[in-house]
């Protein structure tokens, strides 16, 4: 491969002594022993070493063997998704969170978005017999609105449902061990007050994932709020963004693990009419693979997808009710039949308070 | 830097390079890093993970831990049953409380109500620390607090408390004296502990008085670094903070009045707190105050009718009591007149 050898990487010195000796390009060193490598250029044993990891790691593709098309779509199958306990949204998006992929979820403050965090840390646990992932679940907070009591509810809520729907042996077998306290224990939660400590703990997060494998679910609710703060240099957040989002996607596709994150809206000004859109700029909206956008149409919440590669836009109603995150009854139903034109009121009709 | 537990080499490459905190070397991807301090990869890896170690605060803990934890579920109470029973024993420790309202609402009241209730020990539903009250707009208003205190009726078991020396009052008229304030003074008060509660009455004054509406993108700047501070205080002194925060009037639209009869929200009220999104994004529990229609009466006083509203709150399902304010504060109606 013609891969210039100044762009692997290494440390500055080890480069330079490799140019200086003729090793132009990668190639140059794919056939070579470490034991040649040091005769020839005079590095020391381990950093001839990590010359031949880096060429090997350039050649190898990135990481992991490439799988067909068929390998991963029985891989995927394979994969659970993590119920949202509103039967309308898990059937626009295929199932529930899909674990493996990033999501994101959009909306302007009391929407629900924390609710749903905390209704998927409780439901990542729902034990395989009853179709769920059976996982743990690691809470990253920024913003201090991790209520432990909150989830104490949802789990309570969750525990009866699981407990009314136990049918064979297994199930109420798994129903005894099922209770809030295991819940509360299999649920991890770090508290990071800036940009510094949320990147700090995304560097520990392998550590703490080998240390824990059933872990499937992580939450950072929000990404934004420490990324909101003054910045002195935009583009120094965009490139902190940008490596923060490619170290999720690795986490989320190697480990097997739903990332699910916040996102604030914020009121963009486009000549004389504003609009909500979420916030952090257009570049971080690439970096999740789905995203959702809760938001209010007149009384009603509804959530939309609004970038998914596997699913057809849809929108659906919820409705956040003490015992967590549900489908609106099925009496109100019709009501929601319209979605489209009442989003349009209602990004209308938020207009006002955005510019006030 | 220089407490890292790290080779003496590795140090020494990171401070040639200017590397002088943990953030620093965080900020950086590992290739820059390689490229700056010219180490091997396997010496990066283990400075990014010293420095990622350094810098987080704490290790993850189980959900089960925290609901036994010392502070789980510490309340500032409101000083009357029904509005604590509203708000599910008063307001968060650790988080900002935003309380909006038209003028003549109640706001003030609350908040005055609220520097004597936090001076109580905790089995009294206070935190036994005193209260710093930042005022933008108006006088302080003390002749009202010394009502209040002398109408205050001491549970038995206590003997004495001198409300007013542990009310520390700040008049702040313009944003650079509000910005000193907040970042010199109230830490200081909070980190000796000589407060536990720290209300901005109101948040929105200088901000809609002094910004134009062309220097929008500037006032979202410093209404963001206003908000993130009040937020850090509140997270890193597990202090409640309660902003009081004028209304703006929302032009209703016709598709207003089709959902103004499913009942109070925030989008069908005909107003909604200042400030707009950037502000509401940094706020924990979003309460709202109404003046109503009407009069109650309470032996010999009568007051207007009011509405004390939860907008939102990560732990509270939207919900609302009547309430009046009386000479000894405001006080929730028991049933819904």
């Amino acid at each position: 491969m013609q891969r210039p050898v100044s762009t692997l990487s290494l440390g500055s010195s080890v480069i330079v002594k490799l140019v200086s000796n003729g090793f132009q390009f990668s190639a140059d060193l794919l056939h070579l022993t470490a034991l040649q490598l040091r005769k020839e250029t005079g590095l020391t044993q381990q950093e001839a070493l990590e010359v031949l990891q880096a060429v090997g790691r350039g050649e190898g593709g990135g990481g992991g063997a490439s799988m067909t098309a068929l390998d991963l779509l029985q891989k995927e199958e394979e994969l659970r998704s993590i119920v949202t306990f509103s039967s309308q949204l898990d059937t626009a998006l295929g199932g529930g969170i899909p674990v493996g992929k990033t999501t994101e979820i959009c909306g302007v403050p009391g929407i629900g978005k924390t609710q749903l965090c905390l209704q998927l840390a409780v439901d990542v646990q729902v034990p395989q017999c009853f179709g769920g992932v059976g996982g743990q679940a690691l809470f990253i907070d920024t913003e201090g609105s991790f209520i432990v009591e909150r989830a104490v509810d949802i789990a309570t809520a969750t525990v009866q449902h699981c407990s009314l729907l136990a049918e064979d042996s297994e199930q109420r077998e798994a129903v005894t061990t099922f209770t809030v306290e295991t819940i509360l224990s299999n649920m991890f939660v770090v508290r990071c007050r800036d940009y510094v400590e949320l990147l700090a703990e995304i560097h520990l997060l392998p550590n703490f994932l080998s240390q824990h494998p059933r872990v499937r679910l992580l939450v950072i609710d929000s990404v934004a709020s420490p990324f909101r703060q003054l910045f002195d240099d935009m583009s120094q957040r965009t490139r902190l963004l940008n490596g923060l989002a490619q170290q999720l996607i690795s986490t989320a596709t190697s480990r097997d693990i739903a990332v699910v994150m916040t996102n604030h809206m914020t009121t963009r000004v486009q000549g004389s009419h504003s609009q909500h859109v979420p916030a952090l700029g257009d570049s971080w909206g690439h970096a999740p693979t789905i995203r959702l956008l809760l938001h209010w149409a007149g009384a009603r919440r509804l959530a939309s997808i609004f970038k998914s590669p596997g699913h057809a836009d849809a929108t659906v109603q919820y409705q956040i009710t003490g015992d967590g995150f549900r489908d609106v009854e099925q009496s109100e139903q019709p009501e929601s039949k319209r979605p489209r034109t009442e989003t349009d009121q209602s990004a209308a009709s938020q207009r006002d308070d955005g510019v006030s | 830097m220089e407490q890292l537990e790290l080779s003496s080499r590795i140090r020494a490459a990171a401070r040639r390079a200017n590397l002088s905190s943990v953030g620093d070397v965080l900020c950086f991807s590992g290739r820059d890093l390689q490229r700056l301090t010219g180490l091997s990869r396997s010496d990066i890896d283990q400075l990014i993970q010293a420095a990622a170690a350094a810098a987080s605060r704490s290790r993850p803990i189980t959900a089960l831990i925290l609901t036994r934890g010392f502070e789980s579920g510490r309340r500032l109470s409101l000083g009357c049953p029904v509005l604590d029973r509203l708000l599910g024993g008063g307001l968060p420790v650790g988080g900002v409380t935003e309380l909006a309202g038209e003028s003549g609402a109640g706001k003030t009241q609350l908040g005055l109500q609220l520097c004597l209730s936090v001076q109580y020990p905790p089995h009294h539903g206070g935190l036994g620390s005193g209260a710093v009250y930042i005022c933008t707009e108006d006088r302080f208003p003390s002749r009202r607090l010394q009502q209040l205190i002398g109408q205050q009726r001491l549970p038995t078991d206590i003997t004495c408390l001198t409300f007013t020396d542990q009310i520390y009052i700040e008049h702040t008229a313009d944003m650079a004296s509000l910005q000193t304030c907040l970042s010199r003074r109230v830490p200081v008060l909070l980190a000796r502990g000589l407060v536990r509660l720290v209300v901005v009455d109101s948040v929105a004054s200088l901000f809609r008085s002094e910004f134009q509406a062309s220097d929008w993108l500037e006032r979202t700047r410093h209404l963001l670094s206003f908000s993130s501070c009040l937020h850090n205080l509140s997270q890193e002194f597990n202090t409640p903070v309660l902003c009081i925060n004028q209304v703006t009037t929302v032009t209703t639209m016709v598709t207003m009045v089709t959902t103004a009869s499913q009942g109070p929200h925030p989008l069908s009220s005909s107003v909604s707190p200042a400030l707009g999104l950037a502000w509401a994004n940094q706020v924990l529990v979003r309460l709202m105050m109404h003046r109503l229609q009407g009069t109650v009466t309470h032996g010999d006083q009568s007051s207007a009718l009011r509405r004390l509203e939860v907008v939102f709150a990560p732990h509270l399902a939207q919900d609302g009591r009547h309430a009046a304010v009386w000479t000894e504060g405001v006080r929730g109606l028991e049933e819904d007149a």
